[in-house]
Parts: structure tokens; C-alpha cells; sequence
């Protein structure tokens, strides 16, 4: 069967798919490090060859009935087999095409806003890496092999987060963002580990199969579950683990924009929907999942509320659409997640990129300067962001209310009624913080004229020149994602067709009564409402109900202190605790007694050298002492 | 077990092109630096070909002992010149061979005393080949001295911070060490009753009571445990590496700490299998310590080369868990580590080097912002950190995934505590580089010249081994098991 020619053709276009990426990431480190235009030529062409051999997976398996898999042994370890390969199912054709898709958008608008950077060729090469690494960990066939790729991808964001490696902030939120995720997937790799002792295979199909592991107990399948689930609570940016992503900003704005749509975080919620079955086997898993999914978004909505930085409001409505997402799996609602990670990665790679274009122009992330300097001027840019917020806020016919509306109907779906108020609070909360920037951005209110920056500002802070031809390479890509944010969500019945026929979905299709169609909606509306009434209509003083209350705005602002609380455990636990008690232990103890057991010989030597006087007699005295203890030993 | 006698000594080849490099070295007058230097890279290359030539040779399939050659020397006491190779020294023979011609090409801007340094170099590696091809314990016993003598000199005479002490303390550990290697072969040669020192007459099952093979175990685990810098025998060595020249710290933390791990495999668990199965859990617990311990403190040095060491410690305890396992997984992942671990330090000190050399210090606060003024030297030492941290794509990550599957069966909680202990090291790891590499270009270090490609053909050469491991792990697995199934397989149970 796999020799087949329409197999060869499926596994020539994934290795072309993954391996040209990398192909060109070394290349460009190697050889064209000098070469900027070569090397950005060299990382969109590859790109360009991922999106087309994605899009010619897609539609040549588009009625894809079961899941295709090629395996061959990377390592056999005496009883031990570590396959890899690429497996094909609905999810990950879904999958790859997002990811190359955006990979290339993001690409092509980094050629206008890195231009003129001293690390051109550098950022093409990461660019590169991270494409690999994503789309190979899209078609990763095992655990281990997703394992893999898993890191990659955290390398690249820890690559690209601190590509302006002058500054202190840049390198310090690359290494922030390094370590959390590290942490958790510490914890995912401990279940992995677990999971490969007690079951023996690790590949995907064989872990969502129920069969396979009916005989393996309840408890130790929630144990494993949990601590896979570590992982994607670290990459997806989850409470506890969440305050890397807003830090993860200092990156360059496309860096971002990649990272919050379809890269990085995307992979949490794609690990997630990739061993749906296998975590749906766990129901108390899956309980603490859809209670961190809605910790994490109301957590995270609360914090957008009150940050004036641009940027940092859509990271945090990043997190806190990521928690919709693990509610909607957490509650069995596959598709729902799926489908939102879907119309997410759409227009949240939008808001970045517009934001972007803004920042570039008038450089600066404070959203009041911004409006202040008049940014709504620019049509395309404006006229998109408010697409892509309306599309967040979840208004009709945007995108984002098709998955919301699902993601309800799967919480609606739960006995316990909390996780449905709980996701309508997020609804109305997400609507108030994106109308808030959007309303801001428009309506600008401080009379003092203030200029914008010269247009011809040559080389900034972020190293990178402005000028025409990039606003052109940038606003291409945001023309394409307003037109799928637009349109996409009206394909919503055959995309529940593609998805729902591909994996073994959970429940959640039962009966929705009528009024779930309608709430949703009108606390979205009630949010860009309150939105309107506090910074949009006129005299509006554009100061909102919690900056009104100085200690739920400074709790919002400083992050609930989590940031705060782990800055205080590695500086006192770690640190200056117990690294501080081993070093002093290596230091005094430990060499403290070598070296005194080496000055004790020495000293002992002084002693018996006293003893070498060179007088005869005392030579005498001691031979007559040794024979007399001789004798003495002889005769008793 | 299966031998094959070589068609050609290509062993006792490496050795004597060791030898006679360091004799022709010998022989150029003091002052003709630069000769005396391509001499010494053509001997050492001549090494490296050699021992790629035997790592590419090796029968995979046949597996056993090859390349064998015996000469009977000492009959009376049954001492024997007796060279072979197998799935567990090949890697470590390759280790040293790579190490050893990077380590010549690190130093190639040495300038006072060039005709002594590659003297005394020569004659280290000569007896870190001799141990790890020797079949002989008499031999093994000799090889270990011989390269532990040059080791004082290099040090004392080429060393940076603290030289004296780095060097007395280490030459007194390893001393301590063969004080305690010597009776174990002695014990384990009259134990026998046969009249020899060949390891193949040795390794029977049954050849070695019990009790005394617990006993041999622990004198021999304690005696080469120094040298791998078992916690909490561990101190020398992060002294000994700052102290010593930056060839010589690659040859130190590379290879020779090799030897400790090389030697507790080699003879103390393959002599004495009851003994080992019987100290296992307190191996495993000296070495998790060792591991946990090692990150603990890196975390607060502030030399480059500390930092270096005391990962060193950490990655040294990987090896220990894998060994202590007694599993083939832990066998396989623990030789793995060894090479992946000699290749990476090899390469953090190599760019150390050059570092120091350019900016005069190592001292961390002095340093920041290298990353702009010398872009290629500091990718090199930030992929060789990244290999540290363990991160899929470089070679280490094979080998601790390995050791820790291997922990996972049978000590969990130990592996739970080494896969935590990871994101300490990931912590440390990127600490040192933001702290060196980025930031502001440091206006002290303006103008310094970036790595040319003649002097980074060092780190060139290492950091396409831990990317070629990295991405094809089975080019050495496959070597390595074909020593350790059928070690296992004949394990008494």
C-alpha cells in the first residue's frame, strides 16, 4: 500500500513540506549570512513550496476517510524502537495549511517592516527554523517525535523573542519565555516517559485508540494526562504558566504575530486536539482542564482591560482566547476548539500585523499616543483592525462569532452552569478590551497637537527603516487575512463536515436551546456598548470603570503579582537559597575538608620532622624503646 | 565473546603516531613555532583519520571484539600488550580523537613554551588512547598514570586562575584515585587464581565470588568515580578546568572525565556485574545528587569556565544514572552521553578560548554584548549551550532521553528529579549567555576580530558532530549495542 504512486506523492510533498524550511535555515546561517535579499528569497521560496504542497495535501485528501501513516525506525536501543514518520488525518492537513499559510503571510510582511535591520538574513533563518519545526511537528507521527519538534519550536520563539539581542528586555522575555515553557514541559516529558514505561508505543494513533488502553488503570491514565497537559499549559501560555506571552512582545511585531496565531501557543491547543481521545478517556483530566481554560481567560481579560500598551492587550486576549479553546476541548467540544483555533490564528495574526504597520510608522505601542498621532489615517491598517477586533469580539459575520457561538453551545452542554456564565462573562469581557483600543485608536482626545515623528526617521530603535515600498509588502498580507476573517466563518457547516468526520469527536451536539444563539451576541454587543459609552462617544473621558477602582486597576496592571511571585521564588528559593547552600557547602565542606586534610599531612610532617633532630642519643633512646615494645610483644 | 584479529594494527598505529609526533616535536628547535605547530596537527590529524577509519571499519553486525592484537609482554605475572575495541571504547576512541586535533587547532596562537606544551600534550592523549583501547588491566593501570603526570606540568605551567592549587588538587584526587584502583586489580588478579591481567580471561561469569566482587566494585566505583567527578568527589574537577589551558581543559573535561565514567564500565561493572547490581541505588544516588548539585551551583558562578565545570558535574551525573540503571537503555544512553557530553564541553571550552584570548577575561560581569562583536565565535558557544540544555537536534538530547527512559523503569523518582534538574540547567544555561552575548557591544571589546575560518575549524568540526548525532542518533547507538545487549543478555541474574 505505501508503495503505491499516490503515497509516494503524499510523502514527497510533507518532506518537502518540512524539510526545505530547514534546508534553507541552514543555508542562510552558513553560507548567505551576508546576503540579505538572497536570504529572505531563500526562506519565502521555501515557505512558498511548504503553503503549496499544504494546500495539494488538503485538497487531494479532502474526503480523507482514515488517517495515513509512514514510519520508519530512527533508533532501536536494545528494546527500544524510536519511530518516526509522518501520520496524515484531517487535523493536521487542517493544520499545516494554517501554519504555512501564515508563515508565509508573516514572511512576506516582514520584508517591509525588518528592512534595512543588521540582522535581515538572521531573521529569515529563525523565520526559517521556526517553519520547520512547526509544520514538523504538525505531521509528527509519535509522542516523541512531537516531543521533538515541540522544543524547536520553543527554541525559535526563545530565538526570535530576543532577536534584538541589545536589549536588556528583549533577551530577558527570550529566556523568560524559554525556561516557563521549559517548566512545563519538564512535566510533559516526565508523562511522556510514564506513558512509554507502562504502554511501550508512543505513537499518536495508537494512544487515541481506546482499545489500546482499556487495561491501563484509571489513575495512572489521569496521571499521565495531566502531566502531558503541563506541556501544553506552558507552550499555550495557561495559568499558572502564563506570564511569558505578554513579556514575549519585545520581539519584532511579526514575531508576534506568529507566535499568537499559529506557532507557538497554537501547538498547545493542537497537542491537545491531537490526543482528544486519549484525554477524553480521563474525566477528571478533563474537568481541571476546562478549570484552568477559564482561569486563564478570565485571568486574562481582566489584565487587557487596564494595559495601554497595543501590543500587550492583544497578548493577553491571546491567552485568554487560548483558554476559550482548552474550555471548548476541555468540555468535549472538539470542534469548537478546532474551529476557533482556526478563525483565531486568522485574525489575531490581523490585529498583530496591523499593529505592527502602526508601530512601525509612528514607533511607539502606547495605544493614546498612537491615536494621538493620528494613526487612523492610515486606511488599510485601521479599516482591518477593527475587522479583526470585531472578529475577536465575536460580532456577526465576522469569523469569530461562528466558533464562539460553538464554543458556547459545548459549554451549554456541561451539567454545571458555571462554565457557561463563566465563557459568557469572557464573551462580554473580550468585547469591552478590544472596542476599548479600537475606539481609542479612533477617537483621539488630547488636544495637545502632538506631530508625528518624521516619516524619513531612517534607522530607529528597533533598528529597522521606514519607508514606502515596505507599507506595500505589508498590506497585502493584511488585505488577505480581512478577507478570511470576513468570509471564513460563513463555511462553518463544511468545516464542521471536514473535522467533525475526521477524529472520534466527543458530544456537545446534542440540543442547544434557542436563547444560546442570542446571549452570546448581545453581551458582545453589551461589551462594544460599555466600550462605546466610556472612550468612544463624544466627552467621553476614555477612562474605564476599573481605573476607577486604584486597586483592582493595580491588581489587573501588575498581573494578579503571579509575575511577582515567581521574580521572589527563583531570587530567594533558588538563587539566593538553596544554590547559595550548595555552593557554600562545595566551598566550606567539601573542599574546606580536602584542604585541611592536605595541611594536616603537611603539619604532621613538620611534627615528625621535629622528631629528626640528628642526635645520636635520642637515635639510641628510640632504637631501645622499639626493641623493649618488641620484647613486650614476644613474651605476652 | 566474539574476537577479531586485525588485519593491520591500526591501534597500536594511533599510539605510535602519538608517540612519534611527540618525539619528532621533540626534536624542532624551540623557536620555530609555527612548524612545531604543523607538525603537531599533522600527527593528531594523522590520529583522527586513523580512529574514524576503525569507528567506520568496525563490523556492526559482528559486533564483539575487533581489531585485536595481543603481544604477550610480562608471562610470569601474565601481562599482556593486548589492544582491542568494542561497541563501548569505540565511541570513547573517536571522542579522543576529535578532541584531541580540535584541541591542537584551539591552541594554535599559543606563544610561550609552544615546543613543551605539544610535547606534554601528545603524551596525555597517548595514554588516554592506550586506556581506552587497552584489554590488559596491568596496562589500563599504566595508561591511567601516564596521562595523569602530563596533566600536572600542563596545568602548573600553561594555567590561568589559581594554577598551583587547580593543579596540586587534581594530580592529589587522581593519585587518591589509582591508590585505590591498584589493590582492586591486584585483588581481582590473585582472586582468580589464572595468572593474568587480560580482561577476556577475566570476564566470566563466576569467575569472582560475590563478596568479592562487591567489594572489588566499590573500591574500583570510588577509585575511577573521581575522575568522572562523582558528587561529592567532584571539587577537582571545576578547578582543575578553570585553571588548566583551554586545549587542555578540552582534553580534561572532554576525554579524561571520560576515563572515570569509561573505567567504572569497563572494569568495575564488567568484572564485577554482582557488585554492581549490588551497589546500583547508592550509584543512583550519587549521581542524581551529582546531577541536581551540578546545576545548583553553576547557577552562581560568574567565570565562564566555572560555569562550564560545574555543568560538567551535571552532565557527569547523566552518566552516572545510566550506568547505575543496569538496563541496556541506561547502558546505551549513558556511552551516548559520554561522547555527546565530551563533544559539547570540548566545544564551550574551545570558544572560551577564544574569547579569553581576544578580551583577556572570562569573568562574566566584565564580559556582555560579545554577541555583536564577534557574531560567529559566540553562536558556537551558545548552540554548545543549547546542546547542554539538552535540546532536541543536538547530540545530548539522545543520550539524557535514554538514561532518563531507562531511570523512568527503575528509579522514578530519580528520574523525576533529573528531567526537573533540566530546567535549572536551562535557567543557568541562558543566564551565561544572555549575560556574555548580549546586551549593548561592550566599548571595551570594540573592535575585536571575529573567528576566522582557520582558527573556527575547531568549533566548526565539533559543532557539525553534535548536529550530525543530533539528527542521526544510530550512528553511534548501533556501535554502542553491540556491546551492551550481549553484556546484558549474559548478566547472572
Amino acid at each position: 500500500m505505501a508503495g503505491s504512486p499516490a503515497y509516494a506523492v503524499d510523502l514527497t510533498a510533507m518532506i518537502a513540506a518540512t524539510m526545505l524550511p530547514f534546508v534553507s535555515f541552514l543555508t542562510i546561517l552558513i553560507a548567505t549570512r551576508g546576503r540579505p535579499r538572497l536570504s529572505a528569497g531563500l526562506s519565502i521560496g521555501s515557505v512558498t513550496i511548504s503553503l503549496a504542497c499544504s494546500i495539494a495535501l488538503l485538497a487531494l485528501h479532502f474526503h480523507l476517510a482514515a488517517p495515513i501513516e509512514f514510519s520508519t525506525r530512527l533508533l532501536a536501543s536494545g528494546g527500544l524502537d524510536i519511530p518516526f514518520g509522518f501520520l496524515l488525518d484531517r487535523l493536521n492537513l487542517l493544520m499545516i495549511a494554517i501554519v504555512s499559510a501564515i508563515c508565509f503571510l508573516v514572511q512576506v510582511y516582514s520584508l517591509g517592516y525588518m528592512a534595512g535591520d543588521p540582522g535581515f538574513s538572521r531573521y529569515y533563518g529563525f523565520m526559517s527554523l521556526f517553519t520547520w519545526a512547526m509544520m514538523s511537528l504538525a505531521l509528527s507521527a509519535s509522542l516523541l517525535q512531537l516531543y521533538f519538534f515541540w522544543e524547536l519550536v520553543g527554541l525559535s520563539s526563545y530565538l526570535l523573542i530576543g532577536f534584538w539581542y541589545e536589549k536588556f528586555s528583549a533577551t530577558q522575555a527570550g529566556k523568560k519565555a524559554f525556561v516557563m515553557t521549559r517548566a512545563g514541559d519538564a512535566a510533559f516529558f516526565i508523562g511522556l516517559l510514564l506513558l512509554f514505561v507502562h504502554t511501550g508505543d508512543l505513537s499518536i494513533a495508537h494512544l487515541d485508540s481506546r482499545s489500546a488502553l482499556s487495561g491501563v488503570s484509571p489513575s495512572f491514565l489521569t496521571l499521565s494526562a495531566l502531566l502531558i497537559f503541563g506541556g501544553i499549559v506552558g507552550k499555550s501560555a495557561q495559568f499558572p504558566l502564563m506570564t511569558w506571552l505578554p513579556d514575549a512582545m519585545e520581539g519584532p511585531t511579526p514575531v508576534s504575530a506568529l507566535l499568537h496565531s499559529a506557532t507557538m501557543v497554537a501547538a498547545g491547543v493542537y497537542l491537545f486536539a491531537r490526543l482528544f481521545p486519549f484525554f477524553s478517556m480521563s474525566s477528571v483530566a478533563m474537568t481541571v482542564f476546562l478549570a484552568i481554560g477559564t482561569i486563564s481567560m478570565l485571568l486574562a481579560s481582566t489584565m487587557a482591560i487596564v494595559s495601554r500598551d497595543i501590543k500587550k492587550v492583544w497578548a493577553y486576549s491571546t491567552i485568554s482566547q487560548l483558554g476559550f479553546m482548552i474550555m471548548a476541548l476541555g468540555a468535549g467540544g472538539y470542534f469548537a476548539g478546532v474551529f476557533h483555533l482556526t478563525t483565531h490564528a486568522g485574525f489575531k495574526a490581523l490585529l498583530f500585523l496591523c499593529s505592527g504597520v502602526f508601530i512601525h510608522r509612528y514607533e511607539t505601542n502606547d495605544i493614546y499616543e498612537l491615536s494621538r498621532f493620528g494613526a487612523r489615517r492610515m486606511v488599510i491598517p485601521t479599516v482591518s483592525i477593527v475587522l479583526g477586533a470585531a472578529a475577536l469580539s465575536g460580532l456577526p459575520p465576522l469569523s469569530g462569532y461562528f466558533s464562539k457561538e460553538a464554543i458556547m453551545g459545548s459549554l451549554a452542554a456541561m451539567h454545571n452552569p458555571l462554565w457557561l456564565a463563566a465563557g459568557l462573562a469572557g464573551v462580554f469581557l473580550t468585547a469591552y478590551y478590544s472596542f476599548r483600543v479600537i475606539f481609542i485608536l479612533l477617537f483621539p482626545r488630547a488636544e495637545g497637537a502632538a506631530s508625528p515623528p518624521p516619516q524619513e526617521a531612517g534607522i530607529t530603535a528597533g533598528g529597522h527603516a521606514a519607508h514606502e515600498s515596505g507599507y506595500r509588502a505589508m498590506a497585502w498580507p493584511l488585505i488577505i487575512l480581512s478577507a478570511v476573517s470576513v468570509i471564513f466563518g460563513f463555511f462553518k457547516t463544511s468545516f464542521k463536515d471536514f473535522i467533525g468526520g475526521g477524529a472520534a469527536a466527543g458530544g456537545a451536539a446534542g440540543m442547544e436551546p434557542s436563547w444560546l444563539h442570542i446571549a452570546p451576541l448581545a453581551l458582545a454587543l453589551a461589551g462594544v456598548g460599555l466600550a462605546w459609552v466610556e472612550f468612544g462617544r463624544k466627552g467621553a473621558k476614555q477612562i474605564g470603570f476599573v481605573d476607577r477602582m486604584p486597586v483592582l486597576s493595580r491588581l489587573f496592571a501588575e498581573r494578579w503579582y503571579i509575575d511577582r511571585f515567581y521574580g521572589l521564588v527563583v531570587e530567594f528559593v533558588i538563587d539566593r537559597g538553596i544554590s547559595r547552600l550548595c555552593s557554600q557547602n562545595d566551598r566550606k565542606v567539601i573542599d574546606g575538608s580536602i584542604d585541611g586534610i592536605c595541611e594536616g599531612t603537611v603539619e604532621s610532617g613538620w611534627v615528625v620532622a621535629f622528631l629528626q633532630t640528628g642526635m645520636i642519643q635520642y637515635r639510641l633512646l628510640a632504637i631501645l624503646g622499639v626493641l623493649a615494645l618488641l620484647l613486650l610483644c614476644f613474651y605476652f | 565473546m566474539h574476537m577479531e584479529p586485525a588485519t593491520f594494527p591500526f591501534l597500536s598505529a594511533i599510539l605510535l603516531s602519538c608517540v612519534v609526533g611527540m618525539l619528532t616535536i621533540m626534536v624542532i628547535p624551540e623557536e620555530r613555532h609555527v612548524l612545531i605547530k604543523q607538525v603537531s596537527i599533522f600527527f593528531s590529524g594523522v590520529c583522527l583519520l586513523l580512529t574514524l577509519y576503525v569507528f567506520f571499519a568496525f563490523n556492526r553486525s559482528l559486533g564483539g571484539l575487533q581489531f585485536v592484537e595481543q603481544v604477550s609482554w610480562i608471562p610470569t605475572l601474565g601481562i599482556s600488550y593486548f589492544n582491542a575495541v568494542d561497541g563501548f571504547s569505540l565511541p570513547n576512541l573517536l571522542l579522543t580523537g576529535i578532541v584531541f586535533f580540535t584541541g591542537v587547532l584551539t591552541m594554535w596562537e599559543l606563544n610561550t613554551r609552544v615546543k613543551e606544551y605539544f610535547a606534554l600534550y601528545f603524551l596525555l592523549v597517548t595514554g588516554v588512547f592506550g586506556l581506552f583501547m587497552s584489554m590488559d588491566l596491568f596496562f589500563i593501570f599504566v595508561w591511567y598514570d601516564v596521562s595523569l603526570f602530563p596533566m600536572y606540568l600542563l596545568i602548573a605551567i600553561w594555567g590561568t586562575t589559581r594554577k598551583e592549587y587547580g593543579a596540586m588538587k587534581l594530580t592529589l584526587y587522581l593519585l587518591a584515585g589509582s591508590a585505590l584502583i591498584l589493590p582492586a586489580i591486584i585483588f581481582l588478579w590473585a582472586k582468580s587464581g589464572l595468572n593474568t591481567f587480560s580482561f577476556v580471561s577475566l570476564m566470566h561469569p563466576g569467575m569472582f565470588s560475590p563478596a568479592d566482587q562487591k567489594f572489588a566494585f566499590l573500591l574500583l566505583f570510588l577509585g575511577f568515580g573521581i575522575l568522572a567527578a562523582v558528587w561529592p568527589m567532584h571539587t577537582w574537577s571545576p578547578d582543575g578546568h578553570v585553571a588548566a589551558p583551554h586545549g587542555v581543559s578540552m582534553v580534561h573535561a572532554g576525554v579524561l572525565m571520560k576515563i572515570g565514567s569509561f573505567g567504572v564500565l569497563r572494569v568495575a561493572i564488567m568484572l564485577c556485574p554482582l557488585g554492581w547490581i549490588y551497589w546500583a541505588k547508592s550509584m543512583a544516588v550519587l549521581a542524581v545528587i551529582g546531577i541536581i548539585y551540578g546545576a545548583l551551583v553553576g547557577l552562581r558562578q560568574t567565570d565562564l569556565k566555572y560555569v562550564i565545570g560545574y555543568s560538567s558535574v551535571s552532565h557527569m551525573g547523566v552518566v552516572g544514572l545510566g550506568l547505575s540503571t543496569v538496563t541496556v537503555a541506561g547502558l546505551n544512553g549513558a556511552v551516548f552521553q559520554m561522547f555527546a557530553h565530551g563533544i559539547m564541553t570540548a566545544l564551550l571550552f574551545s570558544s572560551v578560548g577564544y574569547i579569553y584570548d581576544r578580551t583577556h577575561t572570562k569573568l562574566i560581569p566584565e564580559l556582555g554584548g560579545l554577541s555583536r562583536i564577534m557574531p560567529v565565535a559566540s553562536a558556537f558557544f551558545i548552540l554548545a549551550a543549547l546542546a547542554g540544555v539538552g535540546l532536541p537536534g543536538l547530540a545530548n538530547f539522545w543520550g539524557e532521553l535514554l538514561v532518563f527512559l531507562a531511570a523512568f523503569k527503575v528509579y522514578p523518582l530519580f528520574g523525576v528529579i533529573g528531567v526537573v534538574t533540566l530546567v535549572i540547567t536551562a535557567l543557568f544555561m541562558l543566564r551565561v549567555v544572555q549575560k556574555t552575548f548580549y546586551g549593548p557591544a561592550n566599548a571595551r571589546f570594540a573592535g575585536l576580530p571575529d573567528v576566522s575560518p582557520w582558527l573556527g575549524t575547531p568549533r566548526i568540526i565539533l559543532a557539525a558532530v553534535l548536529l550530525i548525532l543530533g539528527l542521526y542518533p544510530s550512528l553511534l547507538f548501533n556501535v554502542i549495542r553491540t556491546a551492551s545487549v550481549p553484556f546484558m543478555n549474559g548478566l547472572p541474574r
